[in-house]
């Protein structure tokens, strides 16, 4: 009896120091980051039905809405940003107190790329393109553009502004996910010397073909859009 | 590389090095002209000279740091024009030499910068984070005395060889003065690699990674974000998939250990 | 002065046993009450003060880098020595014990070199325990190799780190005891005195490097782990920092210094660049199997070697000594080599030989030979920017270990009771030269298995008041130290310390080097205090003495090493033989070999300090030799 509170407190203690310490932090911002891909994929599957058409897309739309399990995938989907957010800003606050004053000249030898330069600028470049998609077509903020889910995304998408948004902040994602994929393999410890260079190669890969066909619907329907 | 073919000749260079009185002071950087530097000096022999110039002139010298001369102490530490140990690859700033540079060169001297090394004086920094992070448990718990005959131990080969890449550490502090973070985790997944890699090192193995690990945040290193750039400054070339098995060491202890 | 070197009567195989035996014991609660204070943290200092904590006693640490893994022993390549007899080819504890006492050519103690083969097996079982990577075969078993010209494949090693892997796992188990507050550690401390009440040593006066503050620490015995001071050449294979200084203020407080002039020099470095060189650069002599050595026949032949015919070409060592050729031991090829150079036939006409692999290419195939030697290639081209595939190497011997040093009795113990000396500080095992891959053995033995019983022995035997720091003898050395740093600032001249150390060197390598002559060593001893005095006048050290101030510390080194110079001239003259590293040009054979005389100088000579001014006093140790056949060496 006496064990159970001392060993429940150690437990939770545990997670504690593991959130806390910058290892275990960085494990969460992999995992949520990893996961984060998956509904990537999802989503872009099922925006894919943009280009069969609108009824397509539409149906799909309504498949989704009528899933009982929705609320809770929606629940954890904002859980998942939330902890990859608070936690890669976290650490990001304190890898700028880790060197407070900087150098004067400063060179790489070549082994950062563009994306791992970038993650906090992409990053927030995707927060604030969330906060604009998420509201605009879900919450309808900036007024309904059509009567149908279809209709109301490819009526933004004819605004110019809008798309060009879109695309600019899918460049942030391919960024993102140009140094994201491979990173959180190494941060979940798997490295290894026959599959990294795979690894790498296939994150590339992932993050380009994502930012380019999330990029192509705007810029699909600003420029053909109504066609149907 | 750019080579001065005339090897008598000697080039004229303009150094900005950063001059710091003590760890309260400002400091900045201080432009010094030198002259006649031979292309066969070493980076660190060509401050010498520069050194007895001032010392001869009653300037105070440049401080800093280096001993063996021959990249295997870990003890000397200059950001050159923006990069640890400077251009080359797999050297240390003693192994650096004048034929690097033409004449006319402009060449930006620095500390280490981080958190957890806080300038001393001049060039000089204090590392002794690194020996707090192996007080911790960069060890094996085993008395003088208490081993049994060597080859009762049995490593093969390979195990061997990839723990004595990882041992392969000066623990200069290159891979926390290059990385965009001031991350230290090149140097302790070196340390923790070496001994998880080996059978001496299991008994410990979880505590070691989680002692380790705290020890390293306690000193105000950043988190490592896979820039790399710490495995391309060091002067021993330690992998970053040593990285990749701190990381996975420490998530095993944190699961596994009581 | 009395010298006793407690050696133990009886076999020699249970001189050890039969010495730990009467040692006695310190009571394990007792231990605590023990302060013990290490001075440097190469191999024998972290291994001692390790030992010793894991033990009990209270240790406090003290080195000069900002972290005690950086002491020299760190560059060590080669490897350590021991009679494991794993390679089942006939090694065995008598066979080490023979080698080292005929290596050190008749001029150590055989109990001590015997115990040291005796415990070179536990070293090996102790590091690899600790996790050195130690390399091995594909079963999983401990690798050896041959070195050094030894017949048995004894040598264990890590890559070329071995000095480096050996040093981190003492470092790691010094560490150990930091973390568990059973040491104190204090880096970047520079010690600059000792302090002897009532007759022992009882603590020692430090400079803080960071701060200038002058530290004082008490304790119930000090160890000095210090090194060698091959840096009185001011070139040598040693890091800069290196110094006598700690081992000379000892000498100056009653501990006698031995055998001064039994300094190493090594046939393969990298030449000297121009007068800018820092330190020299040792390449393996394993380059010595494969390269030939080689002048031309011509005095002052300036052409580059390709153009030099074949016939042209003196392969001297292989004509001279054509049973070992180009693998004759150190002193013989170092010394060959300045033969060479002297008589104006250098390469290029410059300090260096060549050393050359074209046969090697020939016979074996550049490949073969990038296996077997690339990283030293690679280094040698990095540093010389020459490539050795295509133009031969050029070589010249240099300064690199220091047998003399503190005299030792058979416990560790220096002439003051309670000052023990360590590692290459002592002058104990190596007799007159040390054998390749043996010093790390002996910092090594003398840290995890000597010192932790004799020092006990030391300790429960003697009866020590309590001393603190706050005792007069320690304000009478703080003053002096004081006095000491405050004169080095007052001077006012225009030459730096380097330049001055520079000097001291060249005058330490004409004269006190390789081939040593009554004649130059009378020079030298007129030379050295003409220098001394010029340091005095003209040295110039800025900033102040209460804070980092690395011209000061330089300074400080120099003012010792120019002391200490004369005194290993005055060992060398008074040396009438030659032995192992020492050669004097009088005593030589006929075909060019050293001459011991054994008559007369088969003896340590110890030397005490008398005071400013005053002439040093040489003590003798007798050497005998009753378990090796003392012989002349014969390498022909
Ligand atoms: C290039 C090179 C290669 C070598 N290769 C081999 C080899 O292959 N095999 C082999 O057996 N041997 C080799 N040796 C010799 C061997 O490395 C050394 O003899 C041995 O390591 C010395 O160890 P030590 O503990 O006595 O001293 P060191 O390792 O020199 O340590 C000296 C310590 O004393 C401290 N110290 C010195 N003065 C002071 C002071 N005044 N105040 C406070 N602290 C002080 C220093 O900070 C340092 O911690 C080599 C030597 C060199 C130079
Ligand atoms: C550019 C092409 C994209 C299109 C056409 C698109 C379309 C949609 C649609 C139609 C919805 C459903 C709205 C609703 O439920 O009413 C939605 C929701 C969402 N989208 Fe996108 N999206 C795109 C890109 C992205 C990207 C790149 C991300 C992530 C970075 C993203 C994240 C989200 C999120 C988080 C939701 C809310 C999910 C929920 O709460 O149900 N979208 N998107
Ligand atoms: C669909 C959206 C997102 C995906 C798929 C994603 C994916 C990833 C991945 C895989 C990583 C690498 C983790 C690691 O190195 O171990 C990462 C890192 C990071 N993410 Fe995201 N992320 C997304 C959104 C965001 C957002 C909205 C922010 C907000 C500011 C953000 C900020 C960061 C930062 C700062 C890092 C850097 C940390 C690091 O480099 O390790 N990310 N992300
Ligand atoms: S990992 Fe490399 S850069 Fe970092 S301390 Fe070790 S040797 Fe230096
Ligand atoms: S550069 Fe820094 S971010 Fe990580 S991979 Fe190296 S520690
Ligand atoms: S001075 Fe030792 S590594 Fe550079």
């Amino acid at each position: 009896m006496e064990a159970t509170p001392d060993s429940s407190s150690k437990c939770s203690c545990r997670v504690i120091e593991f959130l806390e310490s910058s290892i275990g932090k960085k494990i969460m911002v992999a995992l949520t980051g990893l996961l984060l891909c998956g509904f990537l994929i999802t989503h872009l599957a099922g925006n894919m039905f943009l280009f069969v058409g609108p009824a397509a897309f539409n149906h799909y739309a309504e498949f989704l809405e009528s899933q009982a399990l929705l609320p809770l995938a929606e629940a954890g989907l904002f859980l998942l940003f939330l902890i990859h957010i608070a936690l890669s800003v976290k650490a990001r606050f304190a890898n700028a107190a880790a060197r407070p004053v900087g150098y004067q000249v400063s060179e790489d030898k070549g082994a950062r790329t563009p994306g791992s330069r970038t993650m906090a600028v992409s990053g927030s470049l995707i927060l604030l393109f969330l906060i604009v998609h998420v509201g605009t077509i879900k919450y309808h903020l900036g007024g309904l553009r059509g009567d149908t889910l279809f209709a109301h995304v490819t009526g933004w998408f004819s605004n110019p502004l809008y798309a060009g948004f879109y695309v600019l902040a899918m460049i942030g994602l391919g960024l993102h996910l140009s140094h994201g994929v491979q990173s959180s393999f190494q941060t979940l410890g798997l490295n290894h010397r026959r599959y990294t260079p795979l690894i790498k190669g296939v994150g590339l890969a992932f993050a380009a073909i994502v930012a380019l066909l999330f990029a192509s619907m705007p810029i699909y329907f600003l420029f053909f859009g109504g066609a149907k | 590389m750019t080579m001065n073919t005339e090897k008598s000749g000697g080039m004229n260079l303009t150094l900005k090095v950063w001059r710091q009185k003590g760890p309260e002071d400002r400091g900045g950087l201080v432009e010094y002209k030198v002259t006649g530097v031979s292309p066969d000096q070493s980076f660190l022999e060509m401050l010498d000279v520069l050194n007895e110039q001032l010392v001869a002139r009653g300037e105070e010298a440049i401080s800093f740091d280096s001993d063996c001369r021959e990249g295997i102490c870990g003890m000397c530490d200059l950001v050159i024009d923006g990069q640890a140990h400077g251009p080359d690859k797999g050297a240390t700033t003693c192994q650096l030499h004048m034929r690097r540079y033409k004449d006319g060169d402009v060449v930006t001297v620095e500390p280490f910068r981080a958190k957890a090394f806080p300038v001393v004086k001049d060039l000089v920094v204090d590392r002794s984070a690194f020996d707090r992070i192996q007080a911790a448990g960069g060890f094996v718990s085993v008395n003088t005395g208490n081993a049994c005959d060597a080859n009762n131990i049995l490593v093969p080969h390979d195990r061997a060889e990839k723990a004595m890449d990882a041992a392969a550490c000066i623990g200069c502090g290159a891979c926390v003065a290059a990385c965009p973070n001031a991350s230290a985790m090149l140097f302790v997944a070196a340390k923790v690699s070496q001994y998880a890699l080996m059978p001496q090192g299991q008994p410990e193995r979880e505590k070691r990674v989680l002692a380790m690990r705290e020890a390293m945040d306690d000193e105000g290193f950043g988190h490592c974000t896979n820039e790399y750039e710490c495995e391309a400054a060091c002067p021993k070339e330690i992998k970053v998939s040593n990285i990749a098995r701190l990381n996975r060491e420490y998530l095993r202890a944190t699961l596994l250990s009581e | 002065m009395k010298l006793d070197s407690k050696i133990p009567t009886g076999p020699i195989e249970k001189s050890w046993d039969k010495a730990r035996f009467e040692l006695k014991l310190v009571n394990p609660a007792n231990k605590r009450k023990f302060k013990v204070l290490v001075v440097g943290t190469g191999l024998a200092g972290s291994s001692a003060a390790a030992s010793l904590a894991e033990l009990g006693y209270q240790v406090e640490v003290f080195c000069m880098q900002d972290s005690p893994r950086r002491a020299h022993s760190i560059a060590a390549q080669g490897g350590i020595n021991a009679a494991k007899n794993y390679p089942n080819d006939g090694d065995s504890v008598w066979r080490l014990f023979y080698d080292t006492v005929k290596g050190g050519d008749f001029r150590s103690r055989e109990q001590n070199v015997y115990r040291l083969a005796q415990v070179s097996n536990n070293i090996i079982d102790q590091c690899a325990a600790q996790g050195v990577p130690f390399a091995r075969e594909y079963g999983g078993t401990l690798s050896n190799r041959s070195f050094g010209g030894a017949q048995v494949s004894r040598t264990f090693y890590a890559r070329g780190q071995t000095g480096q892997q050996l040093l981190l796992g003492a470092y790691s188990a010094l560490m150990r005891q930091v973390g568990a507050n059973a040491i104190k550690m204090h880096t970047r401390r520079e010690m600059l005195d000792l302090v002897v009440v009532d007759g022992a040593a009882r603590g020692i006066v430090v400079r803080n490097l960071i701060t200038g503050a002058v530290e004082k620490y008490a304790g119930d015995a000090v160890l000095l782990c210090t090194g060698g001071y091959g840096n009185v050449f001011y070139l040598s294979t040693n890091a800069n920092s290196c110094n006598v200084t700690a081992a000379w203020r000892a000498h100056k407080r009653g501990a006698a210094f031995a055998n001064p002039c039994y300094t190493q020099i090594h046939p393969t470095c990298i030449p000297v660049s121009g007068e800018h060189q820092s330190k020299l650069t040792l390449m393996s002599e394993s380059l010595r199997n494969d390269g030939r050595v080689w002048v031309s026949k011509k005095k002052g032949d300036t052409r580059s070697p390709d153009q030099i015919p074949e016939d042209e070409r003196d392969y001297y060592l292989e004509r001279k000594y054509p049973a070992f050729g180009n693998l004759v031991p150190r002193d013989i090829a170092s010394r060959a080599a300045k033969q060479m150079t002297d008589d104006g036939r250098g390469a290029k006409g410059t300090l260096s030989v060549y050393l050359d692999f074209q046969d090697a290419i020939k016979r074996i195939g550049e490949d073969k030979v990038r296996e077997k030697y690339g990283n030293l290639f690679d280094m040698y081209h990095h540093i010389t920017d020459e490539n050795p595939y295509k133009v031969p190497m050029r070589i010249y011997p240099a300064v690199h270990y220091t047998m003399g040093g503190l005299w030792v009795d058979y416990n560790l113990m220096t002439t003051i009771p309670g000052l023990f000396c360590l590692g290459e500080a002592n002058f104990s095992d190596h007799g007159a030269n040390r054998l390749g891959a043996s010093a790390l053995m002996q910092g090594l033995a003398d840290g995890y298995f000597v010192i932790p019983y004799t020092l006990g022995g030391y300790l429960a035997g003697s009866k020590l008041p309590k001393v603190g720091t706050d005792h007069a003898q320690f304000a009478a050395v703080e003053a002096d130290v004081k006095a000491r740093t405050a004169k080095l600032l007052s001077e006012k001249g225009k030459a730096s310390p380097q330049e001055l150390h520079r000097k001291l060197g060249h005058i330490m390598w004409d004269d006190v080097g390789m081939g040593r002559t009554a004649k130059g060593l009378k020079d030298a001893l007129q030379r050295i205090p003409a220098l001394r005095e010029e340091f005095w006048k003209t040295v110039a050290v800025t900033g102040s003495g209460d804070e980092f101030n690395q011209t000061l510390e330089r300074a400080g080194r120099v003012a010792d090493f120019m002391e200490f110079g004369e005194l290993l001239a005055k060992d060398a003259l008074t040396r009438e033989e030659s032995c192992g590293g020492h050669f004097r040009e009088e005593h030589q054979t006929p075909d060019g070999e050293a001459k011991r005389d054994d008559e007369k100088f088969c003896h340590v000579a110890a030397w005490e300090y008398k005071g400013e001014g005053k002439e040093p006093e040489r003590h003798v140790e007798p050497l005998t030799f009753d378990n090796v056949h003392i012989a002349q060496r014969n390498y022909a």
